[in-house]
């Protein structure tokens, strides 16, 4: 899709968000992991680091598949698209936005199934007992979010 | 009337490969066909249920966080300023030869694909940093990018390799095997690109004239400054080949190492730490949509029936692995020319993948296979990525002129490729010492 050359000082105020949250989670996960190998080689250990793992993954990656979602810059194939006429790479984008908005509802929604499902559970990490509902939450708003981004898109690119 | 679910299957490929060709996004398209396909073949409840754990679990397995933090390892790396240095080096110790600035093209795609792990990447850095050297050498312009081309493509087997990585996790294998399996083709796949360089120059000494010969002084400071990233890909990669951590371990230590260097170097502002870390986040969500999308259809494929199918097939031919697995690579080459390299793995990884263990061969050594093919399908025409990146950044070299430069070296790679079909011991070889 569009290829722009964002540098952190020229995004939006979202988009700035998104990146801390994604480099936050993205910096706890390293941080822990590389602690843990630390602790392993020298003689300490810090317990539930791969769930302190995990839950950070979810908080990064939420952030950056909804980041690069409003940036639109989702992989193609760009053989036939990058060589059509403009109404056509037009209307092939506009099914590329229709295409993405469904894909993401039925993951926000299957998600919110699965959590619906398990809320009664409480369900919690096995060491630390941290709860998974938020991250699920998260998880799934941030698809949400991506699904109603392509929507608008799309509701857009049909009135041009 | 009910489709057989092999029916469905069929369909749903061929649909899948005419989206993908319409500009569909990679990820939506895996996982929108694979969803109605699943919709089709179970229930649309159980078909959601199965997109909602698949996503989730996606995001939160321990093991896929190594994508993510060895692209960030590779982002610190570029911040620190590692893009030219290794060329640097090769290119102080061996441009005065005739086509040693060729060789060193060859050398630092080698050194800086294994911080990037990116064949586009590779070539786009690598094509800015010695084209412009090369042409100042006099070097023919549509040789010297034919080289950067084919050279490029190193990132994408040389470990830490991103293709790998998303391979393994497709394909449920051990990160760590495959990355010590990747070692010698990737060291040998840079050898035979030297041997066309030396070949070419020797027919066609025009080609690429010897340029001035650097002091040792000079060469000295260059190996200086490849020194500390070049240990921190050696521990990293060697750490996880010896067993010392996992791969996800192996990415977050690489990270801390970038880190370091950064300081070290001077280079650590929250500039370079932020645009790091963007360009991080940019990648991981594109490559992980694809991933959830790449699970849901293969989670599909695997409903379908349709590797049995094609195991039955292959049987029923009787024909031998080796035959087999050549008729694989053409048409992995064939369907390479519409499809870009991450598609095609995911797309052909479940099909592929049991006929290949029912033959008996070991998917590690099918990994290198697939992704050697993929490379291939980043210099052949008509799609040939790498080429289209250098034109790019030249476009004063005509398309052509560059399809034709890499003509010698495609033909250093199928000889390559062949090798790794004769001689799996090529691949396995390392990952055996593992245990």
């Amino acid at each position: 899709m569009d290829s722009s050359t964002e540098t952190p000082e020229t995004l939006s105020r979202t988009h700035r968000f998104l990146i801390f949250a994604g480099s936050a989670g993205l910096l706890v996960a390293m941080a822990t992991d590389a602690l843990a190998v630390l602790g392993r080689h020298v003689g300490f250990a810090v317990i539930g680091s791969i769930e302190i793992f995990q839950v950070a993954a979810v908080v990064a990656l939420s952030s950056s598949i909804l980041m690069v979602s409003m940036m639109n810059r989702h992989a193609t194939v760009d053989l036939i698209i990058g060589r059509a006429s403009g109404r056509t790479r037009a209307f092939l984008a506009q099914i590329g936005r229709a295409a993405l908005a469904i894909t993401f509802g039925l993951i926000a929604f299957g998600s919110i199934w699965v959590a619906v499902d398990l809320w009664p559970t409480t369900e919690m990490t096995e060491l630390l007992s941290i709860r998974l509902a938020p991250f699920r939450l998260i998880w799934i708003t941030a698809c949400t979010l991506a699904a109603v981004h392509f929507s608008v898109s799309f509701a857009k690119g049909l009135r041009k | 009337m009910t489709l057989l679910p092999e029916a469905i299957g069929l369909i749903a490929f061929v649909s899948l490969l005419v989206i993908l060709m319409a500009g569909i996004p990679i990820g939506a398209s895996l996982a929108l066909v694979g969803t109605v396909g699943l919709a089709l073949l179970l229930t649309p409840e159980a078909a959601l249920i199965k997109v909602g754990v698949i996503a989730f679990d996606t995001v939160t397995r321990y093991e896929l966080g190594v994508l993510p933090l060895f692209m960030l390892m590779a982002q610190l790396c570029f911040a620190a300023g590692a893009s030219g240095d290794f060329f640097g080096l090769a290119a102080k110790l061996v441009g005065h030869k005739r086509g040693g600035l060729g060789v060193a093209s060859i050398g630092g795609c080698a050194g800086f694909g294994a911080i990037s792990g990116s064949s586009l990447a590779t070539v786009a850095t690598m094509s800015a940093v010695a084209l412009p050297e090369m042409r100042r050498q006099n070097y023919h312009p549509g040789f010297a990018a034919g080289a950067l081309a084919a050279g490029g493509t190193l990132g994408s087997l040389i470990p830490p390799s991103g293709a790998l990585i998303v391979f393994g996790i497709i394909a449920e294998q051990s990160i760590g095997k495959l990355f010590a399996a990747a070692v010698i083709p990737g060291i040998t796949q840079a050898l035979f690109y030297i041997a066309v360089i030396l070949i070419m120059v020797r027919w066609k000494p025009d080609l690429a004239p010897p340029g001035p010969r650097a002091s040792w002084r000079e060469r000295g400071a260059a190996a200086l400054r490849i020194i500390d990233i070049s240990l921190l890909v050696l521990f990293v990669v060697g750490g996880l080949i010896l067993g010392w951590f996992t791969p996800t371990e192996a990415a977050s230590v690489g990270c801390v190492g970038g880190l370091v260097i950064l300081a070290v170097r001077r280079k650590f502002t929250s500039a370079a730490l932020s645009n790091a870390l963007l360009e991080t986040l940019r990648t991981t969500g594109m490559i992980y949509t694809i991933v959830i999308g790449a699970i849901i259809f293969s989670t599909f494929v695997s409903v379908t029936g349709i590797p049995d199918h094609m195991i039955g097939v292959v049987d029923a031919v009787g024909a031998s692995p080796t035959m087999a697995i050549i008729m694989m690579a053409i048409m992995l080459l064939l369907l390479g020319s519409f499809l870009d390299g991450l598609a095609l793995m995911l797309l052909m990884t479940p099909i592929l993948l049991p006929v290949v263990e029912n033959l008996g061969l070991s998917p590690i050594w099918f990994g290198i296979f697939l992704v050697r093919t993929m490379e291939i399908g980043f210099v052949h025409p008509p799609l040939g990525f790498n080429v289209y990146v250098i034109h790019a950044g030249a476009r004063d070299i005509p398309l052509g002129s560059i399809f034709r430069g890499v003509i010698p070296f495609l033909a250093g790679d199928f000889l390559h490729l062949a090798m790794l079909i004769a001689f799996p011991a090529i691949v396995l070889w390392l990952p055996t010492l593992q245990g």
